[in-house]
Parts: structure tokens; C-alpha cells; sequence
């Protein structure tokens, strides 16, 4: 066990520290619509240009074929350096690019990485359905292979920015007669193909933000060159996905959340004074979620030391259960430290909304008692 | 970077938790007929001392094998999984105290030829250059040479008969010898303060990964039962209900583990960052022993609440653990004081 930087590694570190100094972005990020998508597309873009778009990505795909190692250095530094929560680009960047990576052809790996690496797309994610959201290997939106297209019909729904998005992972079900998790096919759907709908679903921070909407698809034809893997294979096409989300994507998320636990101690000192805050039942509390967003960063690079041997299995469950529901005490606590005024919600709140927003953070990729069965069954080996 | 454990500190794992399950395995801790329960670890020192376990991360010129912290630290997890007796902490950090200021002392020590019992304050301790005034539980002192004490403030090693008005008590954790005694005045043979060096954050991080090993335990223990257990036609461990209480053993005790191998790899390097890390660990860790102690008996069930298996013992192991040096409350309130390292 070490957690010595090599010369090299150090130089890294300084090398992207500048460089975050001197651009991420000062201005604030709009939190939705067209201004949202410029903003966070605008910022890939310049990563891509100063050579930090993909650190970890393969050179051959416009990254810089570097290790998991310094891909944490860079998001330890990006949090540091403020840099913005680009939630737009995350399925591009963390869940369409690596599947492609792992099963796409060549065709798609060269239309489509250089595209999501250098900005100029934004992605979404097609998975849940109105009916099939745990058990998503159920799912039923239908795809006919007719001559070499696929003729889409169904719906999908909790899917995050589908109004400004360019493509979207799809999953659709290719053989109503096999098993369930052996009839699914994982598809590249250009959200511009006629017979796509989309109706916006207003989330529980509202009034506020467009984010999540349902998408229907009528007749919507997708030429079978965009089937990745093969088709009737996109079950373990999305769990290659998953295993990755539920890993290595989320380090920097994690390592963002270290600077808000101390931005509340501060809060907390000053309202409360630093001594009466340690024999407070809200210090006990802060003290606590101090300890555990601590431990967090050690489970990242335990989780880096690890991929380092192999992808990430089932075990990364055990990080992803336990900090989604970290990040909602942390939130949480904003609020007793605000005390009364936190009923209100101003414009430029930084507390009450992302307070909201976490509790997604429990039912989003995985809910927290999907996780629980998997550590269960697959970690500790506890009969189905 | 690397949070893993080298191939040389995987042995030394593997050759403690082979000693441990020959001469400490769980089922020494069953009471006998009579529901009398000594403490049977005593008998351990000596054979650790031949392997070099009590002196494993002493410096070499203090007469120890010179390992680092993360040594220690994966031993102290063995330690914890099987229950040892948490005297080994009393000889571990005396003999790190003693082995700059009390040679002989440490030699004895780490030898096995002479035991360190514990002191924790039962209230307030005064305290003024190493001299030290107070009311203590001493825990695995009765036939200890030494005594090594515990506050959130300091760690000192004291001469046995320093404390005085001993009176005997039966312990929760009925493995552990316990008696009530004071010091007045008392001045120690060797002592460190929390502000200096690492001896205190030693302490707590040997604590922690402790707590973790009795976290793993517990989880294991509760696993294997909800395997074989049937209700319903099937084993209990197929239950949602059940399944989702071992997850939750299995994230704490995770938590716990990574926290302290940084912890540990934090104070290898004498880092001023031990305390932080070390108290972070302590709490993380000292909660999953105590939840995944509670939870490992309510897997269990009816079986669980009786000495016949060994659910109970973890439960009991995690109180008496949290108290020494202060509990959960008070390293709380010492952890939300700390200046915070990013």
C-alpha cells in the first residue's frame, strides 16, 4: 500500500492545475435549456482542446492514454479547482463512449468517440420504462428487424436532458419470444428520426428546471448498423455500462463531495460557534459525515487500485450504496444548519435544490435496494 | 498509488490469521458449563512475541522488526476478527512508548515475558506534563506489569502499581477482566500528547482497524448463519429483509477498511495529516462494529441472543472498544474541531 506520486505523476498534477487555474469557467452555468447545453458543451470543448477531454480515454480514440491514476489526479484537481458538474455530458462521456469502446464496431468507435471527446454531442440515456424500472431486464419497447433497419415502438421515460440531446442509448427488445434478458438489443438512436415525441415530466424541484422527460417512439426506423454487439446481445452490452457507472464515473462526484461537508463546518462554525459546535447534536452529526465523506475518498482509490487489475465488478456496489445515501445526509444536514430560513428557496440557493435533487441519488442507476440485492447476492454470495 | 496490500504484506496477513485460527479460534470464547468464562488470550503472548507480532512496527533500533504502520494495521484487523484480547493494544502501544524512553521496558514487552493491561478515564482527567490525576477503568490489568492509558489528550505508559483504590468489577464483555482504580498524581514513564507525533493517532488507528476486524467477523458470522438457515421452505438469506441487513454489514465494514488502510498509509510516513485521517478512521470503524455487532445477533435471531454462538460477543467487544480513550461523543467533538485536510 502506498499513496506515493511518481515524479511524473506530480508533473501531471501541476500541468493541471494550471490549466484548470487558468480555464475553467467563471461564469455561472445556466441550470437548463439551450444556454445549459452551450455552456456544458462549450466547456468539453476546451477540455478537448487543451488535451484533458480523455486522460484515461485510449490515444487511439483522441485521449491521452493515461491511467486511472491520473484520471483521479485530474478530477482531484477539477474539484479543487471548482470546476463545473457538466451533468450533460455524463452519458456521452461515462456511459455511451465506454460501451462503445468495449463493444461497438470500428465504424462506430470512429464516427462517434471523437464526437462525444470533443463536444460536439450530447447524449441520453433510453433505459427505464413506464412499466420496467428495477426490473429493467423486463423491459418492452419493441424493435422489428424489417430488411436492415430496426422499426422502433414504445416508450421510455425518467430520461434526463432527451430535449437537447443528439443520440441516446437505447434499449429495445429485438425477441419477445427468448428469455427476457436474452431477446434486448443496445441501439444508437439519433434523436432527430421522425416518429420520436418527447413530453417533459417536471421534477421534484419545481417550479424550476426542464430535466427529466418520457419519449415515445412510433415507427421509428434505425438502420441495424447501429445495433452495438450483436443484436439480442444488449443485456450484457448495458451491464458493462452499468459495472462502469457504478465504479470508476463516479470518482469525481465523489471527491467533489469532500468540498461541501467542509463548506458546511464553516457554515456551521459560524453560526453556531466553533466550541458549542462540538458538543452539538448538529457537530455530532457534521463530525460523523466529516468521517464518512473521508472514507469515501479512501474507497476511490481503492476502487482505482483495484481497476487497475481489473474492470470493476460487483463490488463497486458497496461505494455507490453507500454514498448516494452519504451525499443525501450531507444535504440533509444543510438545512438544520440553516434552521428556519431553509423553507425558503431563492434564486440563487445553493442548498435547498441540490437537498432536492438527492433524492434521486437512491433510485437512479441502480436503486439503493437493487444495489443491497447485488452486494447480497453477488458479493456476498446469499441465495436469489 | 496503490490501496491494495503488497504481496509481502498479504503474508504477514496470511501467517497471523494462521496463528490466530490454530491457537484464537472464536470457539475458545464459549462459556464452559458452568457459564464461567476466563480469559484464555494470556497464554497468546509469548507465541506472538516469538513471531514478532508484539513488536512488529517498533523501529528496529528500539528493538522491534521495523514495519510500518500498515503492517500493524493489517495485524490489528486479524486481532479483531478473532477477538484477541484487547490487551495486545496495551503492549503494541507500550511498547512504541517504551522503546524510546525505557528500553528494557519495550524488550520485556515485546518479548511477551511481561503484559500492559489498559487504563480508560471513567470522567475527567487532569493532566500536566505526564503527570496524571483521575478516576480509570484499568481492562486486562490483573496481572500486567504495565498499564497503558488512554484519554482523548494523551497516551502514557504507567507502572501497574501507580494506580491505586483497585476494586474489581464483572465486565459487559466478560472476556476482559475489569477493575476500577486512580491515579493521583501519577507520573509516567513515558507519555505523548495528541498535539505530537503519532504515538495518539497510533492509537486510535490501531482501534479502528480493531473495530474493522470485529465488523468483518460480525458480517461473516451473519452471512454463513442466513446461508444455512431455512424458514419458509428456504434459507432466511434469500429474504430481502435479511440480505439487505448483510449489505449494510458489508458497506460498513467496507467503509471502515479503506479508511483505515489510508489511515494507516497516512501515518507510515509520519504525516501530519495521522491525526485527522487516524480519528476519521476510528469513527467510521467503531460504527461499523457496533452496527454490524447489533445486526449480526438480529440475523441470528433466537440462537443469536444465547452464549452458544458467537453473534453476542461482537456486540459486547464494540462497547468496550469505543469507551477506550473516549467514545464515539467524545472523538466526535475532538474530530469536528480538527482543521480539515483536503
Amino acid at each position: 500500500m502506498n499513496l506515493d506520486y511518481t515524479a511524473e505523476d506530480e508533473l501531471f498534477r501541476a500541468e493541471a492545475r494550471e490549466w484548470l487555474d487558468a480555464n475553467v469557467p467563471r461564469e455561472v452555468r445556466p441550470p437548463d435549456g439551450p444556454g445549459m447545453r452551450d455552456f456544458d458543451l462549450g466547456w468539453q470543448r476546451k477540455q478537448f482542446e487543451g488535451g484533458w477531454a480523455g486522460v484515461s480515454w485510449p490515444v487511439e480514440y483522441g485521449g491521452r492514454g493515461l491511467s486511472l491514476t491520473h484520471q483521479l489526479i485530474w478530477y482531484e484537481e477539477y474539484a479543487k479547482a471548482g470546476g463545473p458538474n457538466a451533468e450533460l455530458l455524463f452519458v456521452g462521456c461515462n456511459h455511451a463512449a465506454p460501451t462503445i469502446m468495449a463493444r461497438g464496431s470500428d465504424e462506430q468507435k470512429s464516427y462517434h468517440l471523437p464526437r462525444i471527446l470533443s463536444g460536439e454531442v450530447a447524449w441520453c440515456q433510453g433505459f427505464s420504462e413506464p412499466n420496467n424500472g428495477s426490473d429493467l431486464g423486463g423491459l418492452k419497447c419493441r424493435a422489428e428487424i424489417v430488411g436492415d433497419e430496426l422499426v422502433v415502438n414504445g416508450s421510455k421515460i425518467w430520461t434526463s436532458s432527451a430535449h437537447l440531446a443528439d443520440w441516446q442509448e437505447l434499449l429495445v427488445r429485438t425477441d419477445p419470444a427468448a428469455p427476457k434478458h436474452k431477446g434486448i438489443s443496445w441501439v444508437i438512436c439519433d434523436m432527430q428520426t421522425p416518429g420520436i415525441e418527447l413530453r417533459p415530466i417536471l421534477i421534484m424541484t419545481a417550479p424550476g428546471h426542464h430535466h427529466f422527460n418520457q419519449v415515445f417512439y412510433t415507427d421509428v426506423r434505425i438502420s441495424l448498423s447501429n445495433v452495438v454487439g450483436e443484436v439480442n446481445d444488449g443485456w450484457k452490452v448495458a451491464m458493462s455500462t452499468l459495472g462502469f457507472e457504478r465504479g470508476t464515473a463516479g470518482m469525481l462526484e465523489n471527491i467533489r463531495y469532500g468540498a461541501v461537508v467542509e463548506r458546511l463546518v464553516d457554515m456551521a462554525r459560524q453560526r453556531l460557534g466553533t466550541s458549542a459546535l462540538e458538543n452539538d447534536d448538529i457537530g455530532q452529526r457534521l463530525a460523523q459525515l466529516r468521517a464518512e465523506v473521508t472514507a469515501v475518498r479512501a474507497m476511490t482509490y481503492r476502487i482505482a487500485s483495484r481497476a487497475a487489475i481489473a474492470p470493476p465488478g460487483s463490488e463497486a456496489s458497496l461505494a455507490r450504496a453507500f454514498f448516494s445515501q452519504l451525499q443525501q445526509r450531507i444535504r440533509r444536514i444543510a438545512l438544520d444548519i440553516i434552521g428556519p430560513d431553509s423553507i425558503e428557496l431563492p434564486d440563487d440557493d445553493p442548498w435547498i435544490r441540490p437537498y432536492l435533487r438527492t433524492y434521486s441519488n437512491t433510485i437512479a442507476a441502480g436503486t439503493s435496494e437493487i444495489q443491497r440485492n447485488i452486494i447480497g447476492e453477488r458479493v456476498l454470495g446469499l441465495p436469489r | 498509488m496503490n490501496l491494495l496490500p503488497t504481496e509481502e504484506q498479504q503474508q504477514i496477513v496470511d501467517m497471523v490469521r494462521g496463528f490466530l485460527a490454530g491457537n484464537a479460534p472464536l470457539e475458545r470464547l464459549r462459556p464452559d458449563k458452568f457459564g464461567q468464562i476466563g480469559n484464555p488470550d494470556a497464554a497468546l503472548w509469548p507465541k506472538m512475541a516469538e513471531l514478532g507480532i508484539l513488536g512488529l512496527g517498533v523501529p528496529e533500533d528500539g528493538g522491534g522488526l521495523g514495519l510500518s504502520a500498515v503492517e500493524e494495521t493489517l495485524t490489528y484487523i486479524e486481532f479483531g476478527r478473532a477477538l484477541v484480547s484487547i490487551g495486545v493494544l496495551g503492549a503494541t502501544l507500550g511498547a512504541h512508548l517504551a522503546a524510546r524512553d525505557a528500553p528494557d521496558v519495550a524488550a520485556a514487552i515485546m518479548g511477551g515475558s511481561t503484559a500492559v493491561g489498559l487504563a480508560t478515564p471513567r470522567g475527567a482527567v487532569e493532566h500536566s506534563d505526564g503527570r496524571f490525576s483521575g478516576e480509570f477503568h484499568l481492562i486486562e490489568a490483573d496481572e500486567a506489569e504495565f498499564v497503558l492509558l488512554l484519554t482523548s489528550e494523551a497516551i502514557a505508559l504507567f507502572r501497574n502499581e501507580d494506580f491505586t483504590d483497585r476494586s474489581a468489577r464483572l465486565s459487559m464483555d466478560s472476556h476482559m477482566r475489569l477493575m476500577r482504580a486512580r491515579l493521583d498524581d501519577g507520573k509516567a514513564l513515558g507519555w505523548s500528547s495528541v498535539t505530537e507525533g503519532v504515538d495518539h493517532a497510533r492509537a486510535n488507528l490501531l482501534i479502528a482497524a480493531y473495530a474493522t476486524g470485529l465488523a468483518e467477523a460480525a458480517l461473516a458470522g451473519a452471512v454463513d448463519y442466513a446461508k444455512v438457515r431455512e424458514q419458509f421452505g428456504k434459507p432466511i438469506g434469500s429474504f430481502q429483509a435479511i440480505k439487505h441487513k448483510c449489505a449494510d454489514m458489508a458497506i460498513a465494514a467496507e467503509v471502515a477498511s479503506c479508511q483505515v488502510s489510508f489511515a494507516s498509509v497516512i501515518l507510515a510516513k509520519d504525516s501530519e495529516e495521522s491525526r485527522f485521517h487516524a480519528l476519521a478512521a476510528r469513527i467510521v470503524a467503531v460504527d461499523a462494529a457496533l452496527k454490524n455487532g447489533a445486526t449480526g445477533i438480529q440475523v441470528h435471531g433466537a440462537i443469536g441472543f444465547t452464549a452458544e454462538v458467537e453473534a453476542h460477543l461482537f456486540v459486547k467487544r464494540a462497547h468496550l472498544i469505543d469507551f477506550i480513550g473516549g467514545d464515539q461523543r467524545v472523538q466526535k467533538a475532538q474530530f469536528i474541531g480538527a482543521d480539515a485536510v483536503m
